[in-house]
């Protein structure tokens, strides 16, 4: 084949994936952008407002709680599902008996619907006939029963140890894939130059690492920004709007019918998604692994 | 690579895209939505409907959450689609929807024949009729009417002093036993449901959340509720530490009916779960207005479903048919009967078989006259949103209950600057 050819083959065959990305993504944030630029309420006329919308959002202090909780979460539960995921991957990637089922088992929380695992986390924070409370009490730990949702800490650090729980098998397995691309002879060579296993874990696995753990980062950074599953169904926002995570504040606006305000939230997810994103790749090189 | 391979290629990208015309057909789309045995009912009604007019019904299946149900109505109707030409809406959508031109008006006034007081509040908008009530709902205590006798109480409290210190006396009384045993079980997590409970307790106290069509919510009616809800938790310690957290209408139904309390908030819907077989509380339970503050008067706040019609349908005088026949009273009758729903029609309550059926029925009736509304405004949702969080706050015990609501008023009054100018600050 010509190469002239060869490329119009190529593109026909990346057509369905353009369109598709087109479609379904940039066409709705291009959309979306667009509507945050404007005032969309369902019982007003619809009007160019410029950026009063993002200005209102300035002095709209559920927007800051959102802000904040959104915030502080990814911070919180993205550092603790990569640390916990390198753990599984070393573990799994050393010979052990029964390997491959392990393997299959760990994948197991990340199989199950983000709604469905809230609400079996939900059960075990319940105060009334919850696990939590019955370990505590059986332990004899506490007289009384904990109301764990109760805090702003408490609610906060429930959340963030239910996402833990159901993402930290996805980051192992993408690190599993990247330690098993490392070539033993290297670690061969480590041995035979006398390095120690903490050396050889630090001079050899987390630079060969450094690419797949950018990308584990990556998708755990924008997935932790675009939190709403476990929020909506563990905590429902509360208590006192402490766990209202960005994504939901915008679908309350959303649902209420406003959707320019609605748009607007939704535009600032995307950039601090956007900006964080922009923030890893550069800071990892990522982008020269690339090309 | 040959041309007619791309050829096909091609057309199996673009054909897809097509396939999905239909031609219009005069045949109603009715959305409702429910837990499946309600649907189940829903489905034979309206498929008797179709035998008696020979109008095609298509029932379009909604969730039982309301969230999901206005989710599934805001999308058609933001993007004025035929489809669903009828549909049920919860008593605080019915302010949005009307404002944004999304209801047909009935054409004949038969409001007569309904709840006066419950037609006025909500369903009237600029003198046209947009909506009727179908089912009718206002909260309620719920209390052991054994308990109160064991300890030696004439019978349910009228104040909510009195309910308090019998809360808290049958609960020190039942504690010695039955460890997870609470005085008084209500809605407060941060959800609708907490706007309602806090609306009765306010209203009982000569407050509200309008006054002369301004928010006031920083008022001493209005503190003086929120402390009272806030002290049943952290002070007379008669509400569970998780009322704020937790606690929704099954929860409380849930503990209530597995014989953990007292004294029960909620709708009149929990009455035919507490009688069933299997109820830890079966024949045990009565109903009473709700207490209210010295010098007060009780006060309900007015829940249910009322049926409209939308727009942009294309079968308008099908729709009008379908809207008579739900709210007929045969089929009114029949819901009561079969679904427990409390009609929106005066003249069931006053059936025979109804009343002999449904016992409290007629107590009901009265506790509807006492009914208070969630404020009547298009952006009422945003507004509960707001209060939603600043109430719950203070219930946790975060914010003294003043603060809460000052806050909650600054916060509201910015977001309704938006609506009413149409441009922020």
């Amino acid at each position: 084949m010509k190469p002239a050819q060869d490329s119009r083959t190529a593109l026909l065959f990346l057509l369905p994936l353009l369109l598709t990305v087109l479609i379904f993504i940039a066409a709705p944030v291009a959309g979306t952008i667009v509507e945050s630029f404007f005032r969309d309420v369902t019982f007003l006329p619809r009007r160019f407002l410029g950026v009063d919308n993002f200005r209102s959002l300035l002095a709209d202090r559920s927007f800051h709680q959102s802000v904040r909780f959104t915030l502080l979460f990814t911070f919180a539960s993205v550092p603790l599902e990569v640390a916990l995921g390198l753990i599984f991957a070393l573990v799994l990637n050393r010979p052990l008996p029964g390997r491959g089922l392990l393997r299959a088992a760990v994948l197991v929380p990340w199989a199950i619907p983000a709604a469905v695992s809230g609400r079996t986390f939900e059960l075990i924070y319940n105060y009334s006939y919850g696990l939590a409370n019955y370990l505590v009490l059986t332990l004899g730990v506490s007289e009384a029963p904990v109301n764990w949702l109760g805090s702003s800490y408490g609610a906060f650090a429930s959340l963030v140890i239910a996402d833990a729980w159901r993402t930290t098998p996805f980051v192992a397995i993408i690190l599993l894939a990247g330690l098993s691309a490392i070539p033993d002879e290297l670690y061969d060579q480590a041995t035979i130059d006398g390095a120690t296993g903490l050396q050889q874990f630090a001079r050899v696995t987390l630079p060969l690492l450094k690419p797949v753990l950018t990308v584990a980062l990556l998708f755990r950074t924008i997935d932790a920004l675009r939190v709403f599953d476990v929020a909506y169904v563990i905590t429902g926002g509360g208590p006192g709007g402490s766990t209202n995570a960005l994504s939901l504040y915008g679908y309350q606006y959303f649902l209420s019918g406003d959707f320019g305000y609605g748009s607007a939230i939704s535009v600032v997810l995307f950039a601090l998604a956007l900006i964080l994103s922009i923030f890893y790749v550069r800071l990892s090189g990522f982008g020269r692994v690339l090309t | 690579m040959k041309r007619s391979t791309i050829w096909i290629l091609g057309l199996c990208l673009v054909l897809p895209l097509f396939g999905c015309r239909q031609q219009p057909e005069a045949r109603l789309t009715f959305a409702i939505g429910g837990a499946p045995a309600e649907l189940d009912v829903w489905e034979e009604l309206v498929q008797r409907f179709s035998e008696q007019t020979g109008i095609a019904v298509e029932m379009l299946r909604q969730p039982t959450d309301s969230n999901q149900r206005r989710q599934g109505l805001l999308i058609p109707l933001k993007a004025r689609q035929a489809d669903p030409d009828v549909f049920l809406m919860d008593v605080v959508w019915l302010a949005q929807f009307s404002a944004s031109g999304w209801l047909l008006p009935l054409d004949e006034d038969v409001s007569d024949q309904f709840l006066p007081r419950v037609v006025d509040l909500v369903d009237r908008r600029g003198g046209n009729l947009m909506a009727l009530p179908v089912n009718v709902d206002a909260g309620l205590l719920y209390y052991r009417k054994d308990l109160l006798k064991r300890y030696g109480f004439a019978g349910p409290p009228a104040t909510w002093a009195e309910l308090a210190s019998q809360a808290g006396t049958v609960q020190a009384g039942e504690r010695g036993e039955h460890s997870g045993f609470w005085g008084y079980l209500w809605q407060g997590a941060e959800y609708e449901g907490l706007i309602c409970d806090f609306l009765e307790v306010a209203a009982s106290a000569g407050g509200g959340i309008v006054e002369n069509g301004r928010f006031v919510l920083d008022r001493p009616a209005n503190r003086r509720a929120l402390a009272f809800l806030t002290g049943l938790i952290h002070d007379e310690a008669v509400s569970p530490p998780n009322t704020y957290t937790q606690m929704r209408e099954e929860e409380v139904r849930e503990a209530f009916q597995n014989g953990r309390a007292l004294f029960e908030r909620n709708w009149p819907y929990a009455w035919a779960q507490h009688q069933s077989a299997g109820s830890a509380v079966a024949g045990k339970v009565g109903i009473a207005p709700l207490p209210h503050f010295p010098g007060g008067e009780p006060a309900a706040t007015l829940g249910g479903w009322h049926i409209g019609i939308s727009r942009y349908t294309d079968t308008p005088e099908q729709a009008r048919a379908l809207v008579r026949y739900v709210t007929s009273f045969p089929v009114q009758k029949e819901m009561a009967l079969r679904l427990g729903w409390n009609p929106g029609r005066r003249d069931v309550y006053r059936d025979p078989r109804v009343l002999a059926e449904l016992p409290y029925l007629g107590q009901l009736r009265e506790i509807f006259d006492h009914a208070v509304a969630r404020p009547v405004l298009p952006y009422y949702n945003q507004l509960s949103q707001i209060l939603q969080r600043h109430l719950n706050a203070a219930l946790a015990g975060w914010v003294p209950p003043e603060e809460a609501l000052r806050k909650a008023q600054a916060e509201i009054e910015a977001v309704t600057a938006r609506y009413r100018t149409g441009r922020s600050r």
